[in-house]
């Protein structure tokens, strides 16, 4: 097992450099000259030019590219220039490794960037990801249970609504009515922990954890439902059953831990997606992880960043693969060997 | 969004506030004095928010050059030389005052060389005099064009100092680099506490540029740490940033004790609520849920209604609104390289056949804009509407198809509109092509995404009319037709800059060097209406729309005003808050 | 004085959104201590649904189960869901065929074995756990104190099924529904499962109901023996009697494809032809007659049209079959046997 998630981890870094290596190529392979808009109004193509400078977008690709993989590597300064960090050590931004790069347009290493972001994005996708998963089984596990009569109708209905609904009609249903007009809750923002406690944190935490788990659980009825319908009809069930179980500990016992393994990859890999930034619901929030984080660098044609995202949504989705198949193997012991 | 933010957003005209321009919004009982709100009050005290959606790019004083953020800094932490003084009478508020120094400044040469004397006892936050040297190194760093990026440029092409040849920039590289610094320290010295500039051209309109830009602004070298400076604010006003500014939450202004209020005027800077918050991140539409609900009462805003919304400003909330213009005009140009545009009878045509009002009411009716007949707006000193555009703004397709007729174009004439792409773009883009299409057009509606600004301004472009957006850098038409129409600086090989239809005309640019040599600012103003006659006469371009402003404040708020002099944004030099 | 296991017209229906299904239709049979029933006929014909309805295993809301099966007098079919419950695994229990699937692979043998005595014994999980290694190595497992701790996965085929064996009988049950126990297993294994089943049955002294479509597991096992076509049963009587003589062609169609069951080593293996009839819309007449070679002996169009009663045989009593044949003993031996086994018609 540990040869093997030693191996999953190369792969993994090998698809990383691949990774960064188109995201590098794709942006100027795009038309736009990120230059021409960081420099204002009225810029002679001899400013555009300096100001890709500034922006670190003046060297070929290939060595913007190498130059980024030693920054991960052994740390980098910044700006590139050393002429301008000889004269002016003043202006010297220091990387430590393992840097991400440095973004002039939010004056910022990216690592600070990502080290800002990511306990908001981790906050929300823990929010939502406790409220999806556990709602989402218990009303699969009910509408399955009551299979055909108007309580299964009903939850499978409305979880339908949910699933159609776009995520930011939800969101700015929850701020707009709960929030600000009925005044049920405060308007959420975020407090992190060390600032105002685990209950501010949570109370910042509810709705829009409750708009992203609400578009999520809509899936997680219809495929625990479906899942624990599946396994009710295995003959392990029957022999459980025919065992003389109280229909509760066939339920609880023998169905759900056969039905709820497939979730664990389907959570698993909708977690690492989330980490990544839940756009529409942290921007309806005003929440600054990750997804927002992203769209502003998309916007701003900012690639530091958007390199520094990619990657690290790329590791998550990684580690998280690695994680769910080793969850697997705990969870059926029948992948345990090899 | 953003593509156009830098163009259109990046300008601080002012904005007429003529009461036919202006009104209170919705209101019924509005206030006779339109742009302004009840109560007034001059009581200090109290804590304003002000909401912003995306975050402020740079507050660096020489790299900032968004109008909201200029007025909101102006009014609260960077004084300049000299300032616009907050007032709804357009002459008065595009007649700079002494701020930083002692009077509005002597020409010599010409308008070549311009001087002036810093005040006694004006001090930087932490209570050190701000001195000429302050002011010479202020205007060194955007020379540091690898560094200091993004801010106005002007200075780089009107001080005195030679270019260098190989690389198409001046010879001084600023004062990180330093090199050059000889051409420097001749074009800008420091007579104790008189500075003085040394310009390559006639600069008439230089008081008018500085109130305007803070690219002239003072800056204290051993707080400079380029980038890395960009969020630092060091202040020089009444408030000072209370610890840091976090780019994606904003920051607090407060007092600042080493201000002295004797030094300032209240015609300029009244300095009322005891702090200032900025709060960034909230939506247009959160921030008007709230505004609507007033769920903050001490909040005002620099986002518009969300047309969404406009049912929702009615009643008490009308009362808490004002609908005024905003410094920024949209216009169409034809591509004068395209076979059809060519032809002066084929443009003339499409002018007469645009119908502004549809293009307005696709933006959201008369509360998101309202016609333009100058690609100039009406807020900038010596307006004159293009006789070109006057009259009727709905459209004349009979009047452009006989146009077309009497030169014997052969129709359907085809033309390609491009424009960047977005479901409101999309709407007027469709309304402009009805009447166009009525009139003997055959238009094909060119969306574009991201690329868009690319795609225009390559010189080989199949686009025959193109669209776009501007606003004045100062209240002055050299900042509107000059850098978009003048060939000279737009068009090479490989771009045509901001001339995105390749006007090249003699007569237009002679016009735009008269203007540039006037030795004063009538002189000047009179070359430059010259100048957009010729860009009317020529159809150059055709305008479309003075956007609205259409803006909500909390109850709480007192003396809300939007001035010319703030760009048409709440001016924070005016506003209070009922503590 | 009733039997210890007495089944009337037991019906087990599906209604489905097509019709509803009829998978059994009227069985009826008894079964005393220590005696073992074969329950034979090809998949589908409704063997293990009806051992299912005597678990009471049906769902109520997917089957409707009408009848009697009278357990030492008392009516499966009227107690309570949870009276039913105390009794199913104690005192009926069931062994399924492909223990594979039929034991969770995520618990081990002995989680799994120890579950079925905790659910009717208050003893602790480690008490049951000893029983379990117990009833391991009653039923031969080498070594169960270490392989009780495995995963059903971990077993070859024949040690799982020992295991369920040992799942089954682990309360001591008094009746025990043994559902294809060896058909998953190579024939030595075979061999050995059957004769374990056998002695554990003389030692619980428990009656034995074993489904299977092979009539050779039959003759080994069973003292009597119920063949099912289609949901009904269409002859029963004494394992002997059936083997020796017996009188339906279906019948003879299941002998067929195991002839070897006859003694005769030289027998071919004939399989019946067609397939069994859709238990939504039988044939009319007689179930059996669309895949019977013999339906034109009969006069008329009596087996296409009338579906014959289940009668005495011809020779013995308590023989029951249901065919129109008036002399199926005749055909027997003279059409049926030379064709399957044609040394044992030289013997006689």
């Amino acid at each position: 097992m540990f040869a093997y998630v030693i191996r999953r981890l190369f792969i993994g870094a090998i698809l990383l450099l691949v990774m960064s290596l188109v995201t590098f190529v794709l942006f100027f392979a795009s038309p736009v000259d990120p230059g021409r808009y960081a420099c204002g109004k009225n810029c002679s193509p001899a400013q555009i030019k300096q100001t890709n400078k500034a922006l670190g977008y003046d060297k070929p690709v290939i060595e913007q590219w190498t130059d980024f993989l030693r920054g991960v590597v052994v740390g980098r300064e910044y700006p590139d220039d050393p002429e301008l960090r000889a004269a002016a050590p003043q202006l010297v931004t220091e990387c430590p490794a393992p840097c991400l790069g440095y973004s002039v347009v939010n004056t910022s290493t990216v690592n600070a960037e990502i080290k800002e972001a990511f306990p908001i994005s981790l906050s929300l996708a823990l929010a939502a990801l406790l409220m999806w998963v556990s709602g989402g089984v218990l009303f699969g596990v009910i509408a399955a249970v009551r299979k055909g009569t108007i309580i299964d109708r009903g939850i499978v209905a409305l979880s339908l609504v949910f699933y159609a609904f776009p995520a930011f009609f939800i969101g700015i249903f929850l701020l707009k009515f709960v929030a600000i007009k009925w005044e049920l809750v405060p308007p959420p923002t975020y407090t992190p922990i060390a600032e105002g406690g685990i209950g501010l944190w949570l109370q910042g935490l509810l709705l829009p954890g409750l708009t992203l788990a609400l578009l999520y659980m809509a899936g997680y009825v219809r495929m625990t439902r479906a899942f624990v319908l599946e396994s009710m009809t295995e003959d392990y069930i029957r022999t459980a059953r025919a065992k003389g179980l109280k229909s509760r500990r066939v339920l609880v016992k023998h169905s759900m831990r056969a039905a709820l393994t497939p979730l664990v990859t389907l959570v698993g890999l909708d977690f690492a997606g989330l980490m990544g930034g839940a756009i529409i619901t942290e921007t309806v929030f005003n929440y600054n992880g990750l997804g927002k984080l992203a769209v502003e660098a998309n916007q701003t044609y900012d690639l530091p960043t958007i390199i520094g995202l990619v990657l690290l949504l790329g590791t998550f989705v990684i580690i998280a693969n690695i994680i769910v198949d080793v969850l697997y193997a705990v969870i059926d012991p029948r992948v345990r060997v090899g | 969004m953003f593509k156009y933010r830098k163009r259109v957003f990046a300008a601080t005209a002012a904005v007429a506030l003529a009461a036919g321009l202006a009104a209170c919004g919705g209101s019924s009982d509005g206030s006779s004095n339109p742009g302004n709100s009840e109560p007034t009050s001059d009581a200090k005290g109290g804590d304003l928010l002000y909401y912003l959606y995306t975050p402020i790019e740079h507050l660096d004083p020489q790299r900032v050059y968004v109008g909201r953020d200029i007025t909101n800094l102006s009014r609260t932490v960077y004084r300049t030389l000299v300032s616009f003084p907050i007032s709804n009478d357009p002459d008065t508020a595009n007649t700079p005052v002494a701020d930083l120094a002692t009077d509005t400044g002597t020409s010599t040469e010409g308008g070549k060389v311009w001087s002036f004397t810093v005040k006694d006892g004006v001090k930087w936050e932490d209570g050190q005099p701000v001195t000429c040297e302050d002011f010479k190194y202020g205007a060194s760093r955007a020379f540091a064009t690898d560094v200091i990026t993004g801010g106005p440029n002007y200075i780089l092409s009107y001080l005195d100092i030679p270019t260098d040849k190989s690389t198409g920039l001046p010879a001084y590289t600023g004062p990180y680099t330093n090199k050059g610094s000889q051409y420097f320290d001749k074009a800008v010295t420091c007579d104790g506490n008189t500075i003085t500039y040394h310009f390559n051209k006639p600069w008439p309109d230089f008081p008018l540029a500085i109130a305007g830009l803070h690219m002239m602004d003072p800056y204290r070298k051993d707080k400079d740490q380029g980038d890395k400076s960009n969020y630092q604010i060091f202040s020089n006003g009444p408030y000072k940033l209370d610890g840091t500014w976090n780019k994606n939450k904003g920051g607090t202004l407060v007092r600042n004790d080493n201000y002295d209020a004797s030094t300032d005027s209240p015609e300029l800077r009244k300095a009322l609520p005891d702090s200032i918050e900025f709060q960034i991140g909230l939506t247009p539409e959160n921030q008007y849920d709230r505004l609507v609900a007033d769920t903050d009462p001490n909040a005002i805003t620099g986002t518009s209604v969300p047309p969404a919304y406009y049912s929702q400003i009615e009643g008490p909330v009308a009362d808490r609104s004002v609908l005024v213009d905003s410094p920024y005009v949209y216009y169409l140009v034809p591509n004068f390289r395209s076979a059809v545009m060519k032809d002066p009878a084929v443009r003339k045509a499409l002018a007469v056949a645009t119908n502004s009002d549809a293009y307005n009411v696709a933006l959201g009716g008369d509360k998101a804009g309202a016609p333009a007949e100058s690609i100039v707006s009406p807020a900038v000193v010596g307006y004159k509407a293009n006789d070109a555009f006057s009259g009727s703004n709905s459209g004349d397709p009979d009047a452009a198809k006989q146009i077309l007729e009497d030169a014997g174009v052969s129709m359907p004439v085809p033309v390609k509109f491009t424009y960047p792409t977005s479901d409101t773009a999309d709407k007027w883009a469709a309304a402009l092509k009805e009447t166009w299409d009525k009139a003997g057009f055959d238009v094909t509606l060119d969306g574009l995404g991201d690329t868009y600004y690319t795609v225009i301004q390559k010189p080989d472009k199949d686009s025959d009319v193109m669209w776009g957006g501007w606003g004045a850098d100062w209240p002055s038409a050299i900042t509107v037709t000059a850098p978009l129409f003048d060939s000279r600086p737009n068009l090479t090989a490989a771009s045509d800059g901001q001339d995105y239809g390749a006007y090249d005309s003699d007569e237009f640019n002679k016009l735009v060097d008269e203007a540039q040599n006037a030795s004063d600012l009538d002189a000047q103003t009179a070359a430059l209406q010259q100048a957009d006659e010729q860009l009317g006469q020529d159809y150059a371009y055709i305008p479309l729309s003075i956007t609205k402003f259409y803006m909500v404040y909390g109850s709480k708020v007192t003396n809300y005003t939007t001035t010319p002099s703030s760009n048409g944004y709440p001016d924070l030099g005016a506003i209070g808050v009922e503590s | 004085m009733s039997s210890f296991l007495s089944v009337r017209d037991l019906k087990v229906h599906f209604p489905t959104v097509d019709g509803i299904v009829k998978a059994t239709d009227g069985l009826s049979f008894d079964l005393e201590r220590g005696e073992t029933l074969g329950i034979v006929g090809e998949s589908g014909s409704g063997k293990s649904v009806s051992s299912s309805a005597i678990l009471g295993l049906h769902r109520k809301t997917s089957a409707v189960v009408s009848g009697e099966i009278l357990l030492e007098g008392t009516d499966l079919l009227k107690i309570s869901d949870e009276d039913m419950r105390r009794r199913r695994g104690k005192e009926v229990a069931m062994i399924f065929q492909d223990p594979l699937s039929a034991m969770h692979p995520y618990y081990t043998v002995g989680n799994q074995i120890g579950e079925a005595y905790r659910v009717h014994h208050d003893v602790s999980k480690k008490a049951a756990r000893a029983r379990a290694v117990e009833m391991l190595d009653r039923v031969g497992i080498p070594q169960p104190d270490r392989r009780v701790d495995d995963y059903p996965h971990q077993f070859s085929g024949g040690m799982r099924q020992r295991a369920m064996i040992a799942m089954g009988l682990i309360n001591n049950p008094s009746l025990l529904i043994a559902d294809e126990p060896t058909t998953a297993l190579d024939v030595t294994v075979q061999a050995q499962i059957l004769d374990l089943l056998q002695d554990l049955q003389r030692e619980f002294e428990s009656a034995v109901i074993i489904i299977t479509h092979d009539l050779g597991v039959v003759a080994e096992m069973a003292d009597d023996v119920l063949v099912m076509y289609a949901g009904r049963c269409v002859e029963y009587g004494t394992t002997k009697e059936i083997l020796t003589h017996p009188e339906m062609p279906y019948t003879w169609g299941l002998l067929s494809s195991v002839p070897d069951v006859l003694g005769d080593t030289s027998a071919q293996l004939v399989p019946i032809p067609g397939n069994p009839p859709s238990l939504l819309s039988p044939p009319p007449g007689c179930m059996f007659h669309p895949r019977c070679a013999h339906r034109d002996k009969v006069p008329g169009d009596l087996c296409r049209t009338v579906l014959p009663d289940l009668v005495p045989g011809t020779r013995t009593e308590g023989h029951l079959k249901r065919c129109h044949l008036t002399d199926p003993d005749a055909v027997y031996e003279r059409e049926v046997l030379p064709e399957i086994a044609p040394d044992l018609v030289e013997e006689r």
